[in-house]
């Protein structure tokens, strides 16, 4: 009877290491990916807020019967900004671009310039960062 | 006498091998299926934290292609963003638009990329709410005027 009990103590005592080790083999991977993702989130949250930019100027260029449009950017936050990730519309639709630098550091000012573009009057103008902070500003053609 | 002792615990000793073992065998399996089902909500939360996106339209000016309208979405999240109408569902002034009325432009969009999503839908003039919703449930919510 007593080595019955301690066969069957040894058997439960090894399902109860395995699901032990089952345990930590799936949890751990799991609340570190979680933590990373939670981390990753909060420095994104963190770089939206420390980011801001001001359109200081747009000037405007004959081409054709359309134009060019030289835009004046800049950075009013605290984070660096990669220009290539910008978004430019100009009256609404999204237009190619070119810049002047391939970073927006902190106080410093860059230059789009989009070409050949269609439009008279007035025009609206939306510049948006990586991540989704934005401007606007309002040009007349003249 | 002594033959039968021996055999009752021999008897005893196989009966509770085979209960340990069944309650063993149990034990690891339900531990197994709540681990999994716990791994595989961590794969989902882990999904929500990592996506996010935005409409970065002008509200005051949605460009129009061939019929349809047409609205800029930002992958703003940490990872990459299938955009397809299986993933995404909108709703225009609160009613969900039929998978066959709008599309992407790309399949997938990387962080700070921008897709075009072209909606074809009946609005008046006036303002509207468009409320774009993505893997995970995560959604945006967009004003705009036509």
């Amino acid at each position: 009877m007593g080595f019955s009990l301690v066969a069957a103590a040894a058997i439960i005592g090894v399902s109860i290491l395995v699901c032990t080790e089952i345990i930590i083999g799936n949890v751990s991977p799991t609340i570190t990916g979680i933590n990373d993702s939670y981390d990753d989130m909060k420095n994104r949250a963190i770089e939206q807020v420390q980011t801001d930019i001001n359109i200081t100027s747009a000037t405007t260029a004959s081409n054709g019967s359309n134009y060019d449009l030289n835009v004046a950017v800049k950075n009013t936050g605290s984070v660096s900004l990669k220009t290539s990730d910008f978004s430019i519309l100009v009256d609404g639709t999204k237009q190619q671009f070119t810049c002047s630098d391939s970073y927006l550091y902190p106080e410093k000012t860059v230059y789009f310039n989009v070409n050949n573009i269609a439009g008279n009057g007035l025009e609206r103008l939306k510049i948006i960062t990586d991540k989704g902070i934005s401007d606007y500003y309002s040009y007349i053609l003249p | 006498m002594g033959f039968s002792l021996t055999g009752t615990h021999v008897i005893f000793f196989i009966a509770s091998i085979i209960v340990a073992g069944a309650v063993s065998g149990v034990f690891i399996a339900v531990t197994m299926n709540v681990s999994n089902s716990f791994s595989e909500r961590g794969d989902r939360v882990q999904e929500q934290l990592d996506t996010d996106f935005e409409i970065i339209n002008d509200p005051n000016e949605i460009p129009t292609s061939n019929g349809y309208y047409v609205f800029y979405l930002m992958n703003t999240g940490g990872k990459r963003l299938l955009t397809t109408n299986e993933t995404f569902h909108i709703f225009l002034d609160g009613e969900i638009a039929a998978v066959a009325n709008y599309h992407f432009n790309d399949t997938y969009i990387q962080p700070s990329e921008v897709t075009e999503m072209h909606v074809i839908a009946a609005l008046s003039g006036g303002s509207h709410i468009l409320r774009v919703v993505g893997p995970q449930a995560i959604d945006d919510e967009f004003n705009f005027m036509i």
